[in-house]
């Protein structure tokens, strides 16, 4: 029997589909159509529940159910890709004949081989959910958010609206390869996130928290999250009721841990995917080896952490996720892959082929993206800063790969006056280029955090779970945009 | 599956909804068949196909409201869809506000608004790939900098909407839409790359821009950004040409939704009938252009698509408001969602606004989301081209701009007279007199 075939991933297919493994191989080859191409099917069933609460009303609850099944033939650097809703084995061929149609336009020198780090040789086992989340009653979940909403209209009476929902998913993930790889993941995953409206007058100011990963239920109650979620939200708004205009120009920046790790999810994180690269596409392409960051940056990707957001126990092609160091002292030491991209530059993928489901085909995707902790304390780093920034909050970020131009929005932050944090200023988008942004990291603290688990990532059109990392960290010369002097 | 069996589904899942013990309920369906050919440097790189379902069933027990989706069609699993909703619904709370909009305001006429083209069902595999190449080899010949290529791509997509409730609507269209889009990247002396693209969409295969005009635009995109320059922190005008003045006029808009309204997380809460723009500013939504993109017959909860005017002559006229955001505000509902959105074109050329800025910055790109509806604070990563003593002068880049929404749309000085355009979202040029540009 071949060591790569989960007999759990047969069982399942048989019984949902009434798939047999014969049928499968029978699709694989239809999908391949050539002995240079590769195939994958990707099966996917799962379930996916929210609720929320606002201004003290329970809003409607939903749940929507997923389930289908994507088919994807390569040959070299083209890929043929189709899905259908509706599983079986009729519209499966369907599938693999419109996705194999690709074929004919390639010719595959570089064919994907089994790796050495393939399937379930090394299946972990990240993210054990003892009690299923589905099985939370709506009860349950809406005396939650009760509660939430009390505890906060009773800290302030400024508090003027409370935003709080839940989310909850349990997916079935099964993939099937024609180097005869049959293997199944279950992911689970929980988000709580809380908004509060704060108003004093005319001034009105929004303050959020959020947290969760693949955990279960009783991820909420543990250490009072949900009650540090809520103190956050409302804390954040009213402190920004006092917020000055951001300032404009370029000054030193101090972002603080955790969340802030954005940064170095869009200047550093998407230009090292390998997609960009082969294609000398990215600011980074062609820099193996060459020291691209300031030495005091080690930045890694790390699937492999129990219980993450962005952790995987394999990739959606069924390769197991790795650690990856990607800067080590400032030095670029390996870029993000998935298996063609990785293949057509005659490596073995780093186990971040991911995709949003099975509508779509991989990508060259992040896992949880970090950066490793330095010596100084974060009371030394703002202490050395005379006249600067002081973001903890963010919003999004986005990158142009080509260029290297990235920005990302501070929602919070406060100004540093003479080495003290001083106001907090309204939220302001901050700029600058990969390349020399990298460079001019100053101080790297010695209080990493990971993000409390909210970050989702956009790329051609696709959005996946992700998580971020950072210590407090000293950058030189961001421009920072606000309005003030 | 066609849009009369789409149909009999529909009342089929209303039926059942009732049957199984709903007081009132709604379902909404899509299917969509799309393909997407992508080639680069002048070879296929890939090709999708999607044959994508969904279905969303809403049902409520008096006042408490539930909704389902599924992407599987066959009538048993639909049962236990809804099985699973009414389950759903009896453990939720009331909310006094829940329900379907009001009988007497859903739609009896459904316009045929002429959406659907058959010449692209018709369209071989091979002539979409040619159009692809033709644009990508368009972008790549027009200048000897573009040194790369992102690709180019042609997609086109056939779907078929329904909508029905237990009040007695039931409605369905059918549409297509395709698009063609070219992205290059050019190298300038210092190997700093640039990257840029131009895209084109219709409902209409014959009305799509050509390859060579998409390729080209593209081209011209991203040569221009070469040789970019950061510049100064100062207060100057700012001109955001039509696809960025678009992308400003989709915010703005977005802050007029009831949702936000109700949660008195707007820059327009009780701001209906006062001047919130340069009174200049009309700002019209019609959903019922004839083939254009934005255009839909009937809404999401059954009700006309109407057009209306959000801002006449600088003043608010109206929130965008659902039937559930109407209750709460104790309004009537208008449909929500914008379809064709623009803002009605002035009489100034593009030159002649450009020649009024001594020095100031002509906006062609923006990064990041950067607007908070709440505190109107705007500020977004930037890029364009710097204006000097009225005409264009050199690329920059790394830069932001920043400024407050309401100030902004009050101090619009200059409107274009750029046509409207086919997109969702139209703004003709426009000129704002003072942002906050953040440089070195």
């Amino acid at each position: 029997m071949n060591t790569n075939i989960n007999q759990e991933a047969l069982a399942f297919l048989q019984s949902t589909y009434k798939l047999s493994a014969d049928q499968l191989e029978k699709l694989l080859v239809l999908a391949t159509n050539s002995k240079n191409a590769y195939s994958d099917i990707y099966f996917q069933v799962g379930t996916e529940e929210g609720i929320s609460l606002q201004q003290g009303s329970i809003m409607k609850p939903y749940r929507n159910l997923t389930g289908g099944a994507g088919v994807r033939s390569v040959i070299g650097d083209k890929t043929g890709y189709s899905f259908t809703d509706n599983v079986n084995y009729r519209n499966l061929a369907k599938a693999a004949k419109t996705a194999g149609a690709i074929v004919k336009y390639g010719s595959g020198t570089e064919a994907i081989k089994e790796s050495s780090r393939s399937a379930s040789s090394q299946l972990k086992d990240l993210y054990p959910v003892e009690e299923t989340l589905l099985g939370v009653s709506l009860a349950e979940k809406i005396n939650l958010l009760r509660q939430i909403d009390e505890l906060v209209r009773a800290l302030d009476e400024r508090i003027t609206n409370v935003t709080a929902n839940i989310y909850v998913s349990e997916e079935i993930i099964v993939i099937a390869t024609s180097l005869d790889e049959l293997v199944i993941d279950r992911r689970p995953m929980l988000s709580l996130g809380v908004t509060c409206l704060a108003e004093d007058g005319a001034n009105k100011q929004i303050g959020r928290s959020a947290g969760g990963g693949r955990v279960d239920f009783s991820f909420v109650y543990e250490d009072d999250r949900w009650q540090s979620f809520a103190l956050e939200a409302a804390r954040d708004a009213i402190n920004k009721l006092s917020a000055k205009d951001a300032p404009a120009g370029e000054m030193t920046v101090v972002l603080g841990s955790g969340w802030p790790g954005i940064l170095v999810h869009e200047a550093i994180g998407h230009p090292l995917e390998l997609d960009f690269n082969r294609k000398d596409a990215s600011v980074f392409s062609k820099s193996l080896d060459q020291k691209v960051a300031s030495e005091l940056c080690t930045l890694v990707d790390d699937g492999t952490i129990a219980d993450r957001r962005g952790s995987l126990n394999i990739d959606d092609e069924g390769t197991p996720t790795q650690r990856t160091v990607l800067i080590e002292d400032g030095i670029l030491k390996n870029y993000m892959s998935d298996r063609m991209n990785a293949a057509l530059v005659g490596k073995s993928s780093s186990g971040n082929g991911r995709r949003e489901s099975y509508r779509f085909a991989p990508q060259p995707r992040m896992t949880n993206t970090f950066m490793l902790p330095g010596q100084s304390t974060p009371e030394e780093i703002i202490s050395s800063v005379k006249h600067g920034l002081y973001a903890f909050s963010f919003a999004d970020g986005q990158v142009d790969v080509a260029s290297g131009n990235f920005t990302f929005a501070a929602n919070g932050a406060r100004m540093i006056r003479d080495g003290k944090l001083a106001e907090y200023v309204n939220g302001a988008t901050l700029i600058d280029n990969a390349a020399k942004a990298l460079k001019n990291i100053s101080m790297v603290g010695n209080d990493f955090a990971l993000d409390k688990g909210i970050g989702n990532c956009g790329k051609g059109g696709q959005s996946v779970p992700v998580g971020v990392g950072m210590p407090t960290v000293r950058i030189n010369n961001l421009t920072v945009g606000g309005t003030g002097k | 599956m066609n849009n009369h069996k789409l149909e009999q589904l529909a009342e089929f899942v209303i039926k059942e909804g009732l049957r199984l013990g709903a007081t009132d309920c709604a379902v909404s369906m899509y299917i969509g068949d799309s393909i997407t050919t992508e080639v680069r440097l002048g070879e296929v790189e890939k090709q999708e196909g999607a044959q994508e379902s969904g279905l969303t069933f809403t049902g409520y027990l008096g006042k408490k409201s539930v909704s389902v989706s599924s992407t599987n069609f066959r009538r048993d699993a639909l049962t236990k869809l809804i099985r699973q909703a009414i389950e759903m619904a009896k453990a939720t709370e009331e909310d006094q506000f829940a329900g379907l909009v009001d009988k007497h305001l859903l739609a009896t006429n459904i316009p045929d608004l002429d959406l659907f083209d058959p010449a692209l069902e018709k369209l071989a595999p091979e002539k979409k790939i040619a159009l692809a190449l033709a644009a990508e080899k368009a972008a790549r010949l027009y200048d000897p900098r573009i040194s790369n290529s992102d690709g180019a791509s042609f997609s086109n997509t056939s779907a078929i909407v329904v909508y029905a409730n237990s009040l007695g609507f039931l409605g369905s269209y059918q549409s297509t839409s395709c698009g063609l889009s070219a992205s290059v990247i050019a190298t300038d002396e210092n190997n700093v790359l640039q990257s840029a693209g131009w895209y084109s969409g219709s409902r209409f295969f014959s009305t799509l821009l050509s390859p060579e005009e998409v390729g080209i635009e593209a081209a011209k995109r991203t040569i221009r950004q070469l040789g970019a320059r950061k510049v100064e922190t100062q207060q100057v005008p700012v001109i955001f040409e039509p696809t960025r003045a678009s992308r400003l006029l989709t915010q703005f808009v977005s802050a007029a939704n009831g949702d936000s309204i109700y949660n008195r997380s707007s820059i327009f809460l009780d701001k209906v009938g006062e001047l919130i723009a340069n009174p200049a500013v009309q700002i019209i939504d019609n959903p019922l252009i004839p083939q254009a993109l934005g255009s839909f017959p009937f809404n999401r909860e059954g009700l006309p698509a109407v057009k209306r005017q959000i801002v006449k002559d600088g003043v608010l006229q109206t929130y965008l408001l659902t039937g559930y955001a109407a209750r709460k505000l104790g309004l009537q509902p208008n449909g929500g969602a914008t379809g064709n959105l623009s803002i009605t074109p002035g009489n100034m050329s593009f030159d002649e606004i450009v020649g009024t800025v001594k020095s100031g910055l002509l906006l062609t790109g923006t990064f990041g989301s950067g607007f908070n509806p709440v505190t109107g604070t705007y500020s977004v990563g930037a890029n364009g081209i710097w204006i000097e003593n009225g005409e264009l002068a050199y690329p920059v880049h790394e830069i932001t701009i920043a400024g407050n929404m309401l100030e902004m749309f009050k101090s619009i000085e200059a409107i274009g007279n750029d046509p409207i355009t086919t997109s969702p979202v139209s703004s003709p040029t426009l000129k704002i007199t003072s942002m906050m540009v953040a440089g070195k």
